[in-house]
C-alpha cells in the first residue's frame, strides 16, 4: 500500500515468557474498524458496515489469519469510554475486565483507533492502558490519514503511552505484521504505564491529556473531506433528500421485479429440469413421489426467489457500507419522534428489512431500556426478506403487470411498496401505543455520529451475498426440507387398502393434512382463505418462507393441480380478496420462531414474545378480514 | 414569550440557559415561566441553573473563563447554519454529559453548525472533525460563547494551525486547575 504502514514502532521489550498469552481482545471506539481487523486476523467473516454500532456482542475467533491458531481473538462492540451507557458498551467493558461469564479473561489488548480523529480517540486509550494488560495500539485508516495530509510520529506516541504503536490499514491489510510481532513478545510496554495517565472517569481531564499527547507526537489531523459534505448537500437537502430516498426505494423494487423476476423464472426452470433429469434414476412409486413431488417441489418453490433476495441484499449492503444508513436515521428522526422513539431506533429498524433477528440484537445500542424494549417489540413488523417470496408469489399470480408513467412505475411495484409501507405504519403505530402507555419514559437525547461516506468494496458486498445466500440455502435444507417431508407424509396417510397387498394414497381432502385443514377452515374462511392456505399459515409459524414451500407441496400432491405452475394453481384456487388479505396477513403476523427465540433471549422472559405474537396475530387477522371484505364489496 | 418577559422588566433578547425557543412544553413551561425571571440572569452570572426543569442533574462543570473576555453565554440551538462557537458547558444529566464529552463535546472545543436535517430538527454539528447530530432539546442544554473572543486573544500560531486553539485553551484550563 504505502510506505507508512510497514515500520511498526516499538519500545525495546522487557523479556517475558510468551506462553502466558492465550486470549486477546480488540477494543476501540465505534466504527474504528475493529471487526474489519478481526476478519483480517481470524479469516472469519464477521459483519462489517460503515456505521457505528454494527457489532453488538462479543465474537471469538482463532487468529489463523496471522498464523497463530493457538490464540483466541475477541471482537467487541465499540465504546467511547469505560463508563457503560448502553447494553453493547456494557458487554465490552465486562469482557475487558474479565467479568463476563463464559468468556475467557483477556491476556492482552489491542486498541484500534481511527487515526483520522486521533485526539478524540486517544481519550479511550488512557483508561484501557490503565487496566494494566499488555497493550498494542493500532492506528487504523492511516493510509486515508496520510493521503489527506495528516501526520503522526508513532515512535513518540509509543513513548507517551508506554505501549507499542503501529500504523495499519485493516481494509487493505497493511501493517499487520506489527500484530504478529506483538503476539510473539506480548510483554512490550507492560513495564511502566506512563505516570501522566489522567484520572479515570473524568472526561475533561482525559481530553486535556489526549490533546497534550497528540500535540507532543506532532499529530496533525487530516484535512476534512469535502466529498462527504458535498454528497450530504444533496442527500440531506430539504427537498431533494427525502425525494431521492423515495426514488431509491422505488428503484430497488423496480429492479427486483424487472431484473429479478426473469432471473427467478430462469432459475425455477433450471430446478424443474434438474428434477426431470433425476427422475429416471429413481425407482417409480413412493420414493420418487416423496423426493421429487414432495421435497424437491417444496424446496425449489422457495429457492426460485434466491436471485431476488440476493438483489435486495445487494442494495441493503450498498446502503450500509456507504454510510447512508446513519443519514436515513437522521431524515427519519422527525417521524420517530412523533412515536416517542429515539431516532437511533431507526438503524435497527432499517436493518430489519433484511432480517429481524440481527435487528433485535442491534437494539442493544439504544441507551434507554424502555425505548429498547419498544423497538424490540415493533421490529418484527418491518418487512423482512422472508416475506419477499410470499409477496412475490402472490403478486405475480394476482396483480396484472400494468405500468404507469411510461413504464417507470408498475402496478406490482406499487402493491409491493404499499405492503412495505403497511409494515412500517404498523410498527410506528404500535411504537406510539407502547410509548404512550406501558413503556412511557422521559426522552433520552438523540446522539448520532455520521460516518464519512466510503465506496463499498466489492469484496465486502460479495461476502455479504455469499453469507446471506448460505443462510437461505441452509434454511431450505433444514427447516423447509423437514416441513415438506412431514407434509408429504401427512398428505399420504392413512393409505387406502385396495386389496391384494396394494395401497394407494388417500384423496388429499381425506388425508391427515386434509382433515386438519378442514378442521381449522371455519376460523380462516372469513379472511377468504381455503384449507390449504390454512395449512400454509400453520407451517409458516416456523418461518415465513415455509408458506411457499407448503403451497408447492400441497398443490403438487393434489392431482387436479399437480401439472400446474404454482402461480396458476393459486390463481385457480383463490379470489383476489383472499390474496390481498393473505398479503396483509403476512405484513402484520409474527411468523418466525427464530425471532421469538431472540426476543426471549434479549428480554429474558417468554412473556414478551408471547404478548408480541398474540398482538400481531390479532392485528393480522383483523386487517386481513377488513381487506377481504372491502375487496369483495368493490368487486361484487 | 419574549413580549411577556419584556413586561416583567427584562431587556429584549436576553438569553438564559434553560429556556426552550418554542412553547412545545405547553402548560408545564408556562408554569415555570411564571416563576422564572427573578433569579436567572445567565449573562451576568454565567451558567447558573436556578432550578431543575426535567429531573436533570444540576451538575454544571466549572469552566474557567479566559481573563479579560466579556462573557456572552448563549445556547447552541440558537446558532444558525454555518455559524461557529466555542463550547462552554453541558447542562445535561451526568451520563449523557460524559458520553457527549467522549464524543468531543469538551469545554473550549470549537463547534460548527453544519446543516439541519430535511425535517428541520436534528442538527448536524462539526466538532473535532466529526459530524454529530443532536436534537433541538439536547442542543438547548449546551451553552456556548462566540468564537471571535478566543481568536482575538490567541497567538499567531493559532491562526496557522486551527487545532492548536483548542489545545492551548485546554492547557490553560489544566493550569488554572492547579
Amino acid at each position: 500500500m504505502s510506505a507508512c504502514c510497514d515500520t511498526p514502532a516499538f519500545i525495546p521489550p522487557p523479556p517475558r515468557s510468551p506462553s502466558a498469552l492465550r486470549t486477546v481482545v480488540l477494543i476501540g471506539p465505534p466504527n474504528s474498524g475493529k471487526s474489519t481487523l478481526f476478519n483480517r486476523l481470524t479469516g472469519l467473516r464477521q459483519k462489517v458496515a460503515n456505521y457505528p454500532g454494527v457489532t453488538v456482542e462479543q465474537r471469538m475467533g482463532l487468529m489463523a489469519g496471522v498464523g497463530r491458531p493457538d490464540l483466541t481473538l475477541i471482537d467487541l462492540p465499540g465504546i467511547y469510554s469505560l463508563t457503560p451507557y448502553s447494553e453493547d458498551a456494557r458487554v465490552s467493558i465486562d469482557v475487558l475486565r474479565g467479568r463476563m461469564p463464559g468468556t475467557p479473561k483477556p491476556d492482552a489488548v489491542i486498541i484500534v483507533l481511527d487515526s483520522q480523529h486521533l485526539t478524540r480517540q486517544l481519550m479511550l486509550a488512557a483508561p484501557v492502558l490503565a487496566v494494566g494488560l499488555p497493550t498494542l495500539v493500532l492506528l487504523n485508516m492511516s493510509d486515508l490519514m496520510e493521503s489527506r495530509g495528516g501526520h503522526i510520529d508513532p515512535l513518540q506516541l509509543a513513548r507517551e503511552l508506554g505501549a507499542p504503536v503501529a500504523r495499519i490499514s485493516a481494509t487493505h491489510g497493511t501493517g499487520l505484521d506489527a500484530v504478529s510481532l506483538f503476539l510473539n513478545q506480548p510483554g512490550n510496554g507492560t513495564g511502566a504505564p506512563p505516570l501522566t495517565l489522567p484520572v479515570l472517569g473524568n472526561a475533561a481531564s482525559a481530553h486535556t491529556w489526549a490533546a497534550q499527547v497528540s500535540r507532543r507526537t506532532g499529530y496533525q489531523a487530516p484535512l476534512s473531506v469535502e466529498g462527504t459534505r458535498k454528497i450530504d448537500n444533496i442527500l440531506l437537502h430539504r427537498i431533494w433528500g427525502p425525494l431521492l430516498f423515495l426514488m431509491v426505494v422505488i428503484g430497488v423494487f423496480e429492479v427486483v421485479f424487472s431484473i429479478g423476476q426473469p432471473m427467478s423464472d430462469g432459475f425455477g426452470d433450471l430446478l424443474a429440469r434438474g428434477a426431470d433429469l433425476i427422475r429416471p434414476f429413481l425407482p417409480a412409486g413412493w420414493i420418487q413421489s416423496l423426493l421429487l413431488d414432495g421435497a424437491w417441489k417444496g424446496i425449489s418453490s422457495v429457492l426460485v426467489f434466491l436471485p431476488q433476495i440476493l438483489l435486495l441484499f445487494l442494495f441493503i449492503g450498498i446502503l450500509e457500507d456507504s454510510g447512508y444508513l446513519a443519514r436515513a436515521a437522521l431524515i427519519a428522526d422527525r417521524v420517530m419522534r412523533t412515536t416517542g422513539l429515539n431516532g437511533k431506533a431507526f438503524i435497527p429498524l432499517l436493518s430489519a428489512y433484511a432480517c429481524a433477528v440481527p435487528a433485535i440484537m442491534a437494539t442493544r445500542t439504544i441507551e434507554n431500556k424502555r425505548d429498547r424494549m419498544a423497538t424490540i417489540l415493533v421490529t418484527p413488523f418491518m418487512t423482512c426478506s422472508a416475506r419477499l417470496p410470499v409477496y412475490m408469489l402472490l403478486i405475480a399470480a394476482f396483480i396484472p403487470n400494468t405500468v404507469f408513467l411510461h413504464g417507470f412505475l408498475g402496478l406490482r411495484t406499487i402493491v409491493m411498496l404499499s405492503l412495505y409501507l403497511a409494515g412500517f405504519v404498523g410498527a410506528m403505530t404500535t411504537a406510539w401505543l407502547l410509548k404512550s402507555s406501558i413503556l412511557k419514559s422521559s426522552e433520552t437525547p438523540f446522539i448520532l455520529e455520521l460516518p464519512q461516506y466510503r465506496m463499498p468494496t466489492l469484496r465486502s458486498l460479495g461476502m455479504r451475498l455469499v453469507d446471506r445466500g448460505g443462510v437461505f440455502m441452509r434454511q431450505a435444507g433444514t427447516v423447509i426440507l423437514s416441513v415438506t417431508l412431514a407434509l408429504w407424509v401427512l398428505a399420504h396417510i392413512p393409505p387406502i387398502h385396495l386389496g391384494n397387498n396394494s395401497w394407494a394414497p388417500p384423496e388429499l381432502a381425506d388425508s391427515m393434512i386434509g382433515r386438519l385443514g378442514h378442521f381449522i377452515e371455519p376460523a380462516i374462511a372469513p379472511l377468504g382463505f381455503n384449507w390449504k392456505i390454512g395449512i400454509g399459515l400453520l407451517s409458516s409459524v416456523l418461518a415465513r418462507e415455509v408458506m411457499v414451500s407448503t403451497m408447492g407441496t400441497l398443490y403438487g400432491a393434489d392431482p387436479d393441480t399437480q401439472a400446474m405452475h404454482l402461480q396458476t394453481a393459486l390463481h385457480h384456487d383463490m379470489t383476489l380478496g383472499g390474496a390481498l388479505a393473505l398479503m396483509i396477513f403476512f405484513a402484520f403476523a409474527m411468523q418466525c420462531t427464530s425471532t421469538m427465540a431472540v426476543v426471549r433471549r434479549e428480554t429474558n422472559s417468554w412473556k414478551w414474545p408471547a404478548v408480541q405474537f398474540l398482538y400481531m396475530l390479532a392485528l393480522a387477522y383483523g386487517a386481513a378480514f377488513l381487506v377481504n371484505h372491502i375487496t369483495m364489496m368493490f368487486l361484487g | 414569550m419574549n413580549q411577556k418577559r419584556a413586561d416583567l422588566g427584562f431587556p429584549a433578547g436576553l438569553k438564559s440557559v434553560q429556556e426552550p425557543d418554542s412553547q412545545r412544553r405547553g402548560l408545564r413551561m408556562l408554569f415555570h415561566q411564571l416563576r422564572r425571571p427573578l433569579i436567572c440572569n445567565s449573562d451576568r452570572f454565567g451558567p447558573i441553573l436556578n432550578y431543575d426543569l426535567s429531573s436533570r442533574s444540576l451538575r454544571v462543570l466549572p469552566f474557567s473563563s479566559p481573563a479579560g473576555v466579556v462573557r456572552q453565554v448563549s445556547i447552541l440551538s440558537q446558532l444558525k447554519v454555518g455559524e461557529r462557537a466555542i463550547l462552554v458547558a453541558l447542562n445535561l444529566p451526568e451520563s449523557v454529559q460524559n458520553h457527549l464529552m467522549h464524543m468531543g463535546f469538551v469545554p473550549d472545543a470549537e463547534i460548527l453548525v453544519l446543516r439541519r436535517a430535511p425535517a428541520g430538527d436534528p442538527t448536524v454539528y462539526l466538532i473535532d472533525g466529526m459530524e454529530i447530530a443532536l436534537r433541538h432539546e439536547t442542543a438547548e442544554a449546551i451553552s456556548v460563547r462566540p468564537c471571535e473572543s478566543v481568536v482575538a486573544q490567541s497567538s499567531d500560531a493559532a491562526k496557522t494551525n486551527p487545532s492548536s486553539v483548542e489545545e492551548d485553551s485546554a492547557l490553560q484550563l489544566a493550569e488554572a486547575r492547579r
